[in-house]
């Protein structure tokens, strides 16, 4: 049935609802319909022939929904036209508020960074030492099954997987980035230092949670981070050895080999069944 | 809108064309109303079911038509459906706390269907018709509507495990009868 129609009378039994079609055949007609549009033109005519509950049916439902998208053009959401609607898939829910959030923590961390420059000037730039994992808190909500109720349907869309991943984690990474630089620049913490650690930690976020979930992988670095780095250098009031000049060399070879790992295992973003 | 195809449709309802909306409506909805009301006894629920759908397809059509590969617009008409159909079980076992009523009575193959069996010498065809009901069920939500075993667990009432068990017992009879 492949390269032919469906025989009229298989067809006029199928739309009619014939309980008594061979399953092979049922099979083949259903496989064929979805592919062959004038079959399923031929369908169509048939089903108001054949099943007059089926056509009241159509016609209900036909009535509801142009009452439905009556009101729903009139809706300014798509009056502003497909920009915003495509950037819907861009932005799951809490994306926004997440990179606010970020926002703020650097300002926070800013202006702390300004008082103790006011001060004795003893600790390491706190900017600097959030800068590495400062992306994590949005990129954590950029592939979430709990945050976004489309979730389910962005994943059945042609786009989903690390396409889609990828395109929302930068836009992530251009409101942090600049974000970043604002404030480095501000108290003195060139990018030159905190770039590479930042696209670092947000390419292996993406990495390890093609393995235990964006969320959690996300979480994960980032107190990693914090416990590791973060806590001993303000402790010991010392910038940290992964922060100088010198470790540069060592993170563009670490962001390069997990952009590989990445890259090799991007089909697992397509069918993540991860749950955060 | 003669010849054009069901995609350029979606793209056009991408961009809040109604009369494209119309005429989408128009082409799929038999195709889609007939295959849900043969997987689901309940009209009312099958119009709900289609409402639901189309009703996603013009609010998410940008994010289809956004797409650079391509796809079948039917296909993708028919996941959203069946994730719905899924969707819309879930909700009435929940409400009910009764399992659905799915599928209306299984035919037995027929002494005839045997015995044609050799002439036809489709031999994938005739291992369906052999196939015990139950089994058939279980691989038509998998593999004729790419349904996830929880999906199909929910759109039969049955427990996942009984679903996982099925589906290897029918890729076993099948192999059988192919060898």
């Amino acid at each position: 049935m492949k390269h032919d129609q469906v025989p009229a009378e298989l067809l006029e039994r199928y739309a009619a609802g014939d309980p008594g079609i061979n399953p092979d055949e049922l099979w083949a007609v259903e496989a064929h319909l979805e592919g062959c549009a004038s079959c399923r033109e031929r369908l169509g005519a048939a089903v108001q022939r054949q099943s007059p509950a089926t056509t009241a049916l159509l016609a209900r439902v036909g009535d509801r929904l142009a009452a439905e998208i009556a009101i729903s053009t009139t809706m300014p959401r798509r009056r502003r036209g497909q920009v915003l609607g495509r950037s819907r898939w861009l932005l799951p829910p809490g994306l926004l508020a997440r990179l606010a959030m970020t926002v703020l923590l650097v300002l926070a961390a800013l202006s702390l960074d300004l008082v103790d420059q006011q001060g004795r000037g003893e600790y390491p730039s706190l900017v600097l030492l959030f800068a590495p994992v400062a992306p994590l808190l949005g990129v954590a909500a950029v592939w979430s099954r709990r945050l976004d109720p489309a979730y389910e349907f962005v994943m059945a869309s042609p786009r989903a997987g690390l396409y889609l991943v990828l395109r929302r984690t930068l836009l992530a990474l251009m409101v942090v980035i600049p974000a970043l630089a604002a404030a480095g620049w501000a108290v003195g913490a060139s990018p030159a230092r905190w770039l590479l650690p930042c696209l670092a930690f947000t390419a292996g976020a993406l990495a390890l949670g093609e393995v235990v979930g964006l969320s959690r992988a996300a979480i994960g670095l980032a107190a990693a981070w914090v416990i590791g780095v973060v806590g001993p250098s303000m402790l010991t009031a010392t910038s940290p050895v992964l922060l100088a000049p010198g470790a540069l060399p060592a993170w563009a070879a670490l962001t390069a080999v997990v952009a590989i790992v990445l890259a090799l295992r991007r089909d697992t973003y397509t069918g993540l069944r991860s749950g955060h | 809108m003669g010849a054009a195809s069901e995609e350029w449709l979606v793209r056009r309802v991408a961009d809040g064309d109604t009369v494209a909306f119309e005429e989408l409506y128009r082409r799929t909805s038999p195709w889609l109303a007939v295959r849900l009301r043969r997987r689901c006894a309940d009209d009312e629920l099958v119009a709900e079911v289609l409402q639901e759908t189309y009703l996603t397809v013009w609010r998410a059509a940008a994010a289809f038509a956004g797409t650079a590969i391509g796809g079948s617009a039917v296909g993708w008409l028919w996941t959203i459906a069946a994730r719905r159909l899924v969707d819309a079980y879930r909700r009435r076992t929940r409400e009910a706390n009764l399992p659905p009523t799915v599928f209306g009575p299984e035919i037995v193959p027929a002494a005839e269907d045997e015995a044609l069996r050799d002439t036809v010498g489709d031999e994938m065809g005739a291992a369906l018709r052999r196939l015990a009901p139950e089994l058939r069920q279980v691989l038509q939500a998998m593999v004729l509507d790419g349904l996830t075993v929880r999906e199909t667990a929910v759109l039969l009432g049955l427990p996942e495990g009984t679903v996982k068990t099925r589906a290897r017992r029918a890729r076993i009879a099948l192999r059988e009868a192919l060898s």
